[in-house]
């Protein structure tokens, strides 16, 4: 037998120093930025198609969300919805620096872009609803709804499971000398996990043209910032990969677009992976039925302020992109579009067992 | 290749049996630890790197989950990847992948993803706990990875084939111990050996002796053995481990009577024990007495030789088994 003894002298608990963020020049040396303090774009500069885009991207979002929402209490659903709440200018910016062709390996509140891409929203509702309209007829639930005929996967719940999935894509894009990048989302709760580092460090190392996009949303179900990492950023761990690193305003439409954009380029031009961070907040809890008791009432607060809705819809007002009557509009359309969704979604059928175990092998 | 020019060795085979695809396919590549400079842990793709270059035979860093995660994105995108995974006892740091990306990714979506992932697996080399596990059990247990187990020289090139033409994610083990163990004469067929078959290696009639991998060289040399003392021992080589033809099984069982089941893994929840079930519930009728298992202890796999044979299945111990079941 073995002889060891297992002796375990009694620790304190040492708290962490608070890390210290470094400059900006030492920062921008390390190929790291921070646009997030960056004054606004002046939309009367950019491109007024891009922009009506982008503000149709965020309304149709916060208006199929608000339905859910409604659809979570009146009790349509199967179980809980994951609020993308606040993050529709991530999801949004996203899709549109990113063309068709490219893969998305997306996670639980990037509904923005599926809808972008084409998805119909009574499909995102039925997974939801266990409905044989889901993209998997029902077998899996909830987020699980991503369809590979708009090039976008369907990950498992285990996050960021998606990320050495996207790597992979991003090898075969490069493999077959394709014009594609692929985009890997994770939560900033992800970013602990083993998959994280693989899956990025496996990307730099082999040059790979993966973006991996980190929507830092201030909390992971409960854990808070703070308890998840000591690192001063997530976009700055981009520098122990040896890769580019952005940290922008995620509430901020515009500025994700421009950001995934430098991001998208590097990768499509065979510079290797980018990290992108979006900073937002997470609004409602993890998922409805969670009240997010953990989170200090001021920080609600403060950031209730930065709605990526409402912000876009002032400056869009603003600049003049588009008037008043014509956000009416498009606000009344993607509202009415969501209850017709909700109207189909109701209507469907439930899947027929009986072919339950067909399918474990594919031909 | 072995020295003997006429001959090839299971080892050999697994090489050609990759050679040969790649050749055929060009959305075959290779990815693994030390398979492209190195030529591969066991010198199985010696060469390769050199015939295919770096963008078909890739090395990773040491990341099991992330190049088992990336060979299932590749895979969704129309690529067919061999992953090799060092040692079969690492398999265990992609489980992740395998369990939660690959193994249910078809039947929920309806998207395939045909990975091959191959590892040299197996004990009696002395290499301790973590170098010498038997890992089907693991992976047996969830709807959607086969698992094939070369027990033959002879079949390890076809079966190959088949798993990296195979649509699915495939599980390819290989015995270690029997890399340069087992040979055959001339050069390995091509031709694909369908997964899900069967293989009766021997006819008897008086005990069926269903095994693989190791447990079928093992199986034929005693039953030669016993042969001489007048008992015939039917040896069915499972080849595919899952999907399983039971069939083939119980077609012998009816014959016999007796069930010895071989294998190289515990008996306490190996394989054998679903193997077993099946028997009795599909030939109860039939059975002269309770069907056997010999495995492995349940202990992890000990280094020091004394305590690895302790351990693993013995030759007198599997002789003496079949003997006594035979007779009684």
């Amino acid at each position: 037998m073995p002889t060891g003894k297992n002796s375990r002298s009694k620790k304190t608990a040492e708290t962490s120093s608070t890390a210290q963020q470094p400059s900006a020049e030492a920062l921008a040396s390390l190929n790291i930025k921070d646009t997030s303090s960056n004054p606004p774009a002046d939309l009367k500069e950019r491109d007024a198609t891009l922009i009506k885009e982008l503000y149709e991207g965020v309304i149709k979002a916060r208006a199929f969300e608000d339905r859910m929402h409604a659809m979570y209490r009146s009790g349509d659903l199967l179980g809980s919805y994951y609020s993308g709440n606040w993050h529709e200018a991530i999801s949004v910016g996203m899709i549109a620096a990113m063309t068709p062709d490219d893969y998305l390996c997306p996670l639980h509140r990037d509904v923005g872009a599926h809808l972008w891409r084409g998805m119909p929203p009574e499909q995102i509702m039925g997974s939801f609803m266990g409905k044989s309209i889901a993209p998997t007829g029902g077998r899996d639930g909830t987020l699980h709804y991503g369809r590979l005929d708009l090039n976008t996967y369907n990950p498992p719940s285990h996050i960021p499971a998606n990320f050495p999935v996207s790597i992979g894509m991003a090898f075969a894009a490069k493999y077959r000398g394709e014009d594609r990048i692929s985009m890997a989302i994770c939560g900033d709760g992800s970013t602990s996990r083993a998959d994280f580092h693989e899956s990025v460090n496996m990307a730099a190392a082999m040059g790979l043209p993966c973006v991996f996009l980190i929507q830092n949303n201030q909390y992971a179900y409960s854990t808070p910032l703070k308890m998840q990492s000591a690192s001063s950023s997530f976009a700055i761990k981009a520098v122990a990969y040896g890769i580019p690193g952005t940290k922008c305003d995620g509430t901020d439409v515009v500025a994700v677009y421009d950001a995934v954009k430098e991001a998208v380029d590097h990768a499509r031009a065979g510079k290797g992976p980018f990290i992108i961070e979006a900073v937002t907040m997470r609004m409602h809890g993890h998922a409805e039925h969670d009240p997010a008791d953990y989170v200090p009432k001021e920080m609600f607060e403060e950031w209730s302020k930065k709605d990526p809705v409402e912000l876009i819809e002032k400056r869009v007002l603003e600049a003049g992109v588009l008037s008043e009557d014509e956000v009416k509009e498009i606000r009344e359309a993607a509202r009415q579009w969501a209850i017709d969704a909700r109207k189909i979604a109701l209507q469907a059928e439930f899947p027929d067992p009986s072919d339950i175990e067909e399918g474990i092998y594919a031909d | 290749m072995s020295n003997d020019a006429n001959k090839y060795t299971y080892l050999d085979a697994v090489g050609i049996g990759l050679d040969s695809e790649m050749d055929a396919d060009p959305n075959v590549f290779l990815i693994g630890e030390d398979v492209g400079q190195f030529g591969g842990a066991f010198k199985v793709t010696k060469g390769f790197l050199d015939k295919f270059g770096p963008r078909r035979v890739v090395d990773t860093p040491i990341a099991e989950t992330g190049l088992a995660g990336l060979a299932a994105g590749a895979s969704l995108v129309g690529l067919r990847p061999v992953v090799e995974f060092q040692f079969a006892d690492f398999i265990s740091c992609a489980f992740d992948p395998i369990i939660n990306v690959m193994s249910r990714h078809h039947w929920r979506t309806g998207d395939a993803m045909p990975v091959t992932m191959r590892a040299p697996f197996g004990a009696r080399l002395r290499a301790g706990p973590t170098h010498s596990q038997s890992v089907e059990a693991f992976f047996a247990h969830v709807p959607g990875i086969k698992i094939v187990m070369p027990g033959r020289a002879e079949d390890v090139a076809g079966l190959l084939i088949s798993c990296i033409r195979d649509n699915n994610p495939t599980l390819f083990l290989e015995n270690k111990y029997l890399y340069r163990r087992l040979s055959a004469e001339g050069t390995p067929s091509l031709e694909p050996i369908p997964l899900g078959k069967a293989n009766v290696v021997r006819e008897g009639s008086d005990v069926t002796l269903i095994t693989y991998s190791a447990g079928v060289s093992q199986g034929m040399e005693i039953a030669d053995e016993l042969a001489a003392e007048g008992v015939s021992v039917e040896v069915i080589d499972l080849r595919t481990v899952v999907p399983m033809d039971i069939e083939t099984v119980i077609e012998s069982v009816k014959k016999t009577s007796k069930a010895v089941v071989l294998h190289e893994d515990t008996v306490h929840l190996g394989m054998g024990a679903e193997i077993a079930s099946q028997i009795q519930e599909k030939a109860f009728w039939y059975l002269d007495q309770p069907v056997t298992r010999i495995g492995a202890l349940n202990t992890p796999i000990p280094t020091s030789p004394t305590l690895e044979d302790a351990v693993i299945p013995q030759p007198e111990q599997i002789a003496d088994t079949l003997r006594k079941v035979a007779r009684s």
